[in-house]
């Protein structure tokens, strides 16, 4: 009971200075659309393919792409028209989640890598030298990670169930990210690539 | 609709879109009015059709400030839950009741269609 008494006040967030660039890393892909699209669109593909094979695996080497990415980042120059390769990869993940086929282990590991170290590039630019990069980057990888592994969580269930209708709504949902792909690629097309 | 928009976007001319629009209107209301049930790959190919004119009138409300992402965000989901909402409202078939009032609505929608056909080419 005195120990009780004599506790103090608790804070409910880290008072450890400079902690808050991990989570600035964390949010840094999740706030912007293009990376939140192909995030998105990666999981789905990826929990798809797990009826076929284990592709747990992809948990830990999209956020290494991703972290191998964004610390590339310091040192390679940025990649021109960034948006518009991303917007590539989202007509062709979300077309691949849209067709529900199986694809061959190399063909999808090689999306993830290139996929992961593209937005680990992009996430990398972000990094000023006010930010402490080693708490960033493994930021935006642990991000990668959760939003890959609630995808591939919710898709597994889906097609545990097998539930036809919930099978089609996410064929249905990697059709509208390819839509997004593509409009965003010929309505934007000609201001990214001066940007 | 997402590639009808591109082409709107893009400054593509589509010919006779406000035509089109109101034409989707005709047909597809009166397939609703009469309880079509054509082969799929028809429906589709319909539906597509039609649906490059409604995109491209979209695409070509592309603001120059807006951002492409967002936008396109915007314009996918609202009309993939447009979608989504006639489709839920087509469980209505499942009832006898259900099923004359979609084919009354079916009807609103093709005269409405003539509606705007006739104000066009009054308007002519």
């Amino acid at each position: 009971m005195l120990l009780l008494l004599h506790s103090g006040g608790v804070a409910a967030h880290t008072s450890t200075k400079g902690a808050g660039d991990l989570f600035a890393g964390a949010l840094h892909p999740l706030t912007t659309l293009e990376h939140v699209v192909l995030f998105i669109a990666l999981s789905l593909l990826a929990g798809q393919q797990m009826r076929r094979s284990r592709t747990e695996g992809v948990l830990l080497v999209f956020p290494a792409a991703l972290i191998v990415g964004a610390t590339a980042a310091a040192w390679l120059p940025q990649l021109p028209g960034a948006t518009l390769i991303n917007m590539a990869f989202a007509i062709v993940l979300g077309a691949l989640v849209a067709l529900a086929r199986d694809l061959p282990n190399p063909v999808f590991v090689v999306l993830v890598v290139s996929c992961g170290f593209v937005h680990g590039l992009a996430n990398g630019a972000a990094v000023t030298p006010e930010i402490r990069s080693y708490l960033f980057i493994p930021g935006v990888g642990l991000a990668g990670m959760a939003v890959l592994a609630y995808g591939m969580l919710m898709t597994d269930y889906i097609y545990q169930r097998d539930n036809g209708w919930m099978r089609i709504a996410l064929q249905v949902a990697g059709s509208w990210i390819a839509a997004i792909g593509m409009l965003v690629m010929g309505t934007g097309a000609g201001t990214m690539l001066t940007n | 609709m997402a590639f009808g928009g591109v082409l709107g976007g893009l400054g593509v001319p589509v010919p006779a879109v406000e035509i089109g629009i109101a034409l989707s209107a005709i047909v597809l209301g009166v397939m609703v009015a009469f309880a079509a049930r054509p082969p799929l790959w028809i429906a589709a190919v319909v539906v597509g059709l039609f649906a490059i004119f409604h995109g491209h009138a979209h695409g070509v409300e592309l603001p120059e400030s807006a951002n492409a992402i967002a936008y396109s965000v915007g314009f996918v989901v609202a009309t993939g839950t447009l979608h989504a909402l006639g489709i839920l409202i087509g469980v209505l078939n499942r009832w006898k009741a259900g099923a004359k009032i979609l084919r009354g609505a079916g009807g609103l929608i093709a005269a409405s269609g003539l509606y705007f056909v006739s104000g066009h080419l009054i308007g002519a």
